[in-house]
């Protein structure tokens, strides 16, 4: 790491027109300094959609979405949110996150209905690809596919496309024709579609090894589908059973929903409990209220504060009259005289160490057994890969998950994965960067090079764009249906969307992290007026900037003396993009440029 | 070596006031900061009832004189709150973007009034009464004679109910899973005890009978200011209606911390958290109970009270348990009066 002085680009009076950088520096604060956008999996260029909804521009909105995840409409409902977890509004002392992903399905909500959609479109080529399962990673990679030229053949053994969004997630969280609207418009610029049609070697099935024969490439987003077993001894005497296979009342989380979805009858007795923590578990939770149940509880083994679901997510099950018991792991089951299910046996657990993604460890505290009585039991701790189709010799990883190079190849030319398929289970979010990625991957491999490359765009901006005032607006609640409405037979989607107002004001709170501010030391009189206005200390004397191995810019060497100061330096990770040092500074001497990642084609 | 030591409170309710004043007596050049929501300093919130007996002026509420803070050189600061805590860096970050350092906090900042997540969409339409401020405006919303409708009917809301009937006003408990809360009763004695309070004069409607709580609306001019409206089409008119359903730990600003949470702060029974500088007292703690096999709470102004203490003891050398100071049966007096260890505030 070596110190060295910035180097001065921009003349604060005469910003430059619009140009394209690759520069480390530029690259860097990009990436450091948008935290949404870093912390999004597709890459989401959160502030700019934020800042189109809060002109009213919400198809363009919609189309900024879309240019990353091929499903605004859907990941506006049912994302896991990582982005809000990293927003720079809910870092200490700044207030509340964002409500990035409610602003992302008012976009979807609030377009028009004849809304155009511009796909930049490339020359067919003649390579031919499948694709096998047709979900989030499935769908996202057809689409980049089909968008650059290759003919795509999408293979799905369910009926509809869609996977886990069509089969795993409730209507309730995600309407069908929210579902089917995005999937038609990812899948329409000349995808193959071949559902019912099962990859492997059961009967009716194709055989993967018959595909990579026919296909320039095949790409495996087979998912993570197989639910983990959880073997339970029975406590009524007889032996440790699986208890999904042996008892009416017990069964896997997630064969209940996919059951349910398929149209296929499922009900559920008075008490049910639910063991897993995850959204699997909360929508098990959910259903079950609605299928009639009396006493819904989800049994978690360390605390809702640990969690991978979101606050509102866990807030409306509870409205629902779902109940959260935590610190407990299941250890048994009890059966009555005729076999059905009598209660769940848990031990106590106290908190241990720190896992990833600040989850916790639990351990069992001995001797603290007890019983909970309930007559329906519901797992839900997690998904596996299934691999037994694949019927040609590829590398395995040691959680026997396929595994791939760097290239997005596995070890068998021509044969690709992505999604859940490779990583595990992750999110939806998470699938369709992983298929985008893929895309990429297959296509630079197929084409020799890769055809496109993200660069830094640099726009100058003339004014601030936002208000002080807009930094005290509260977080805006989403609006749900009335609970009445909720467990009727009806069950209509439980989130209602924010109108235009409430995107408006919602919109406002973003800082807009992709608003580069500078100060040209040259034009400065170090008067210190913007120290002076400055909200937080986010306006520094200097003495250099330490340059990382990347060539991108790192922390700040602050000047303890006046003879120390090299330069008056804006601290771009605390500022909140008000723009009172805009406003105050006597000599122009403070510019501003919107900064942001664009992908260009290669020349 | 601890003379100049900075311990912060946060919370200025029976256990941190106790541990302010346990901490001056065991560390006499200690700086001790109180920080508080309230603009008032500690008062009893158990004799806030009192206003209906016509009782009405803030000083009366008052534990110490509020020249107490200043003979004992104890800091309190009032109308702040705490957002966050850098366990890392010993700092707690207020509301107002200002940091406090310390070398030992403690966590005493109790319990708020739980409202069930169904009737969280009423919550405009409800009335409070934890707070001096709150128990003013209730009184002044409730004419004489006039009708205040408590749902769930926790130990708390049943001490306000009996001042109610004994001052003259009609009091509804729509009684549930949580009526009796902090106590557990049998199915048995639960009936027997809701007797017991028709006996005193106290209107019951059972809420599950009556198909739960279906909306609770504001009245038309010239008609009581709420109405609650049953499942079983039942309707029931209120003044004001008091959400009473026990407490839930006031532990949001800890999230991140790095200190163990569940539903409230996981503490050993030396109410010490998962960080050394940091020690939790009072309702807001959760405390192995190896007896039980589980972490639990022990509430009641006593118990409180001795939390306050020990933690400022086992903040300045000492290493001790927390025993239970009260027992938690529910009695029925004469079949017409209810006792409850949680009443006893002397």
């Amino acid at each position: 790491m070596s110190v060295s002085m910035p180097s001065r680009r921009f003349d604060a009076v005469q910003p430059p027109a619009e140009m394209h950088s690759n520069d480390p520096r530029d690259v860097g604060w990009v990436n450091q300094n948008i935290p949404c956008q870093a912390a999004c999996p597709a890459g989401t260029n959160v502030p700019a959609y934020i800042r189109a909804i809060s002109e009213g521009r919400h198809g363009e909105a919609y189309e900024i979405n879309r240019a990353a995840n091929v499903l605004p409409g859907v990941l506006g409902r049912i994302c896991s949110r990582p982005c809000e977890t990293a927003c720079r509004h809910g870092w200490a002392g700044n207030g509340e996150s964002v409500a990035i992903c409610n602003l992302k399905r008012s976009a979807a909500d609030l377009k028009h209905d004849g809304h155009r959609i511009t796909e930049r479109l490339y020359a067919p080529t003649g390579k031919k690809i499948a694709i096998v399962g047709a979900g989030p990673a499935g769908v996202a990679a057809a689409h980049d596919l089909s968008v650059l030229g290759h003919d795509v053949y999408l293979y799905e053994r369910e009926r509809h496309v869609g996977g886990m969004l069509r089969y795993g997630i409730p209507e309730f969280r995600l309407p069908r024709d929210i579902l089917e609207f995005e999937l038609h418009n990812a899948l329409r610029l000349g995808v193959e579609l071949r559902p019912g049609q099962g990859i492997g070697n059961g009967p009716g099935d194709v055989r993967l090894g018959l595909l990579l024969k026919a296909h320039d490439a095949v790409l495996l987003a087979a998912g993570c589908m197989a639910p983990l077993p959880l073997p339970l001894p029975s406590r009524g005497g007889g032996a440790t059973i699986d208890p999904a296979t042996s008892c009416p009342d017990i069964e896997h989380g997630l064969p209940f929903l996919m059951a349910l979805h398929r149209g296929e009858s499922r009900s559920v007795r008075r008490r049910v409990a639910v063991v897993g923590a995850g959204f699997t578990a909360l929508d098990c939770a959910r259903v079950a209220a609605r299928l009639g149940a009396q006493e819904v509880t989800i049994h978690i083994r360390t605390a809702e504060e640990y969690i991978p679901v979101t606050k509102e997510e866990i807030f409306e099950a509870k409205r629902e009259g779902v109940r959260i018991k935590g610190l407990r792991t299941p250890v048994g089951i009890v059966l009555d005289d005729a076999g059905r299910l009598a209660g769940v046996e848990f031990v106590q657990n106290r908190l241990g160490g720190w896992r990833d993604g600040g989850r916790r460890i639990a351990i069992p505290i001995d001797g603290s057994e007890f019983v909970e009585p309930c007559d329906t039991l519901l797992v839900a701790i997690g998904q596996k890969t299934v691999n037994d189709f694949l019927d040609v010799a590829v590398d395995l990883d040691r959680w026997h998950n396929v595994r791939i190079g760097d290239d997005g190849m596995t070890s068998i030319r021509g044969l690709f994965a992505c999604g859940d398929f490779v990583t595990g289970p992750t999110t939806v979010v998470e699938a369709v960067g992983r298929g985008r990625e893929a895309a990429r991957r297959l296509d630079a491999w197929l084409m020799g090079a890769p055809r496109r490359q993200r660069v830094v765009q640099i726009v100058p901006v003339a004014s601030p764009q936002r208000e002080r005032a807009y930094d005290f607006i509260p977080r805006q609640a989403m609006p749900t249906a009335p609970l009445h409405d909720r467990l009727g037979s009806r069950q209509p989607e439980v989130e209602l969307g924010l109108d235009a107002p409430l995107a408006l004001q919602e919109s406002r709170r973003c800082y807009l992290c992709n608003l580069h501010y500078r100060i040209d030391v040259d034009r400065c009189i170090y008067c210190r007026a913007c120290i002076e206005v400055a909200p937080r200390n986010c306006i520094k004397l200097v003495q250099g900037v330490e340059v990382l191995a990347d060539g991108s810019y790192g922390g700040l060497r602050e000047a303890r003396e006046w003879n120390q100061v090299g330069a008056i330096w804006i601290d771009n990770n605390e500022c909140i993009r008000c723009g009172a040092c805009f406003r105050a500074c006597p000599v122009n001497c403070i510019s501003i440029t919107r900064d942001e990642f664009v992908e260009v084609d290669n020349p | 070596m601890n003379a100049a030591r900075h311990h912060v409170i946060v919370g200025t309710g029976v256990a941190g006031n106790q541990a302010a004043r346990t901490l001056r007596r065991r560390e006499p050049d200690a700086r001790i900061t109180l920080l508080t929501l309230s603009a008032l300093p500690f008062y009893n919130r158990y004799d806030l009832p009192r206003v209906f007996r016509g009782h009405d002026d803030w000083r009366d509420f008052l534990v110490d004189p509020p020249s107490y803070y200043d003979d004992q050189h104890i800091g309190l600061r009032r109308r702040v709150q705490v957002v966050n805590v850098d366990a890392r860096r010993k700092t707690v970050a207020l509301a107002h973007n200002e940091e406090l350092s310390y070398d030992t906090l403690l966590v005493a900042t109790g319990g708020r009034g739980y409202l069930p997540e169904e009737l969280s969409e009423f919550r405009p339409l409800l009335d409070g009464f934890a707070t001096y401020e709150q128990a003013m405006a209730m009184r002044r919303k409730v004419p004489e004679g006039g009708t205040v409708a408590i749902l769930g009917g926790d130990m708390i809301g049943l001490d306000l109910a009996r001042t109610l009937v004994d001052t003259g006003h009609r009091v509804v408990v729509v009684a549930g899973p949580l009526t009796f809360w902090p106590h557990v009763e049998s199915a048995a004695h639960r009936a027997e005890l809701l007797q017991v309070l028709q006996r005193m004069g106290i209107e019951i409607i059972d809420a599950v009978a009556e198909g739960g709580i279906d909306a609770i609306q504001a009245g038309a001019r010239g008609f009581a200011a709420r109405r609650i409206a049953f499942g079983s089409g039942r309707e029931c008119a209120a003044d004001v209606v008091l959400p009473s359903f026990g407490l839930v730990p006031s532990v949001e600003f800890l999230l991140g911390s790095g200190i163990d949470l569940e539903r409230g702060v996981l503490v050993s029974r030396k109410l010490r958290t998962t960080d050394a500088a940091i020690l939790a007292a009072g309702d807001v703690c959760q405390i192995w109970s190896e007896a039980e096999k589980r972490y639990r709470f022990y509430y009641g102004w006593k118990n409180v009270r001795a939390m306050g203490e020990l933690a400022a003891r086992n903040l300045t050398g000492d290493d001790d348990e927390f025993e239970p100071q009260q027992d938690e049966t529910l009695h029925i007096h004469d079949g017409s009066t209810i006792h409850s260890p949680f009443w006893e505030y002397a």
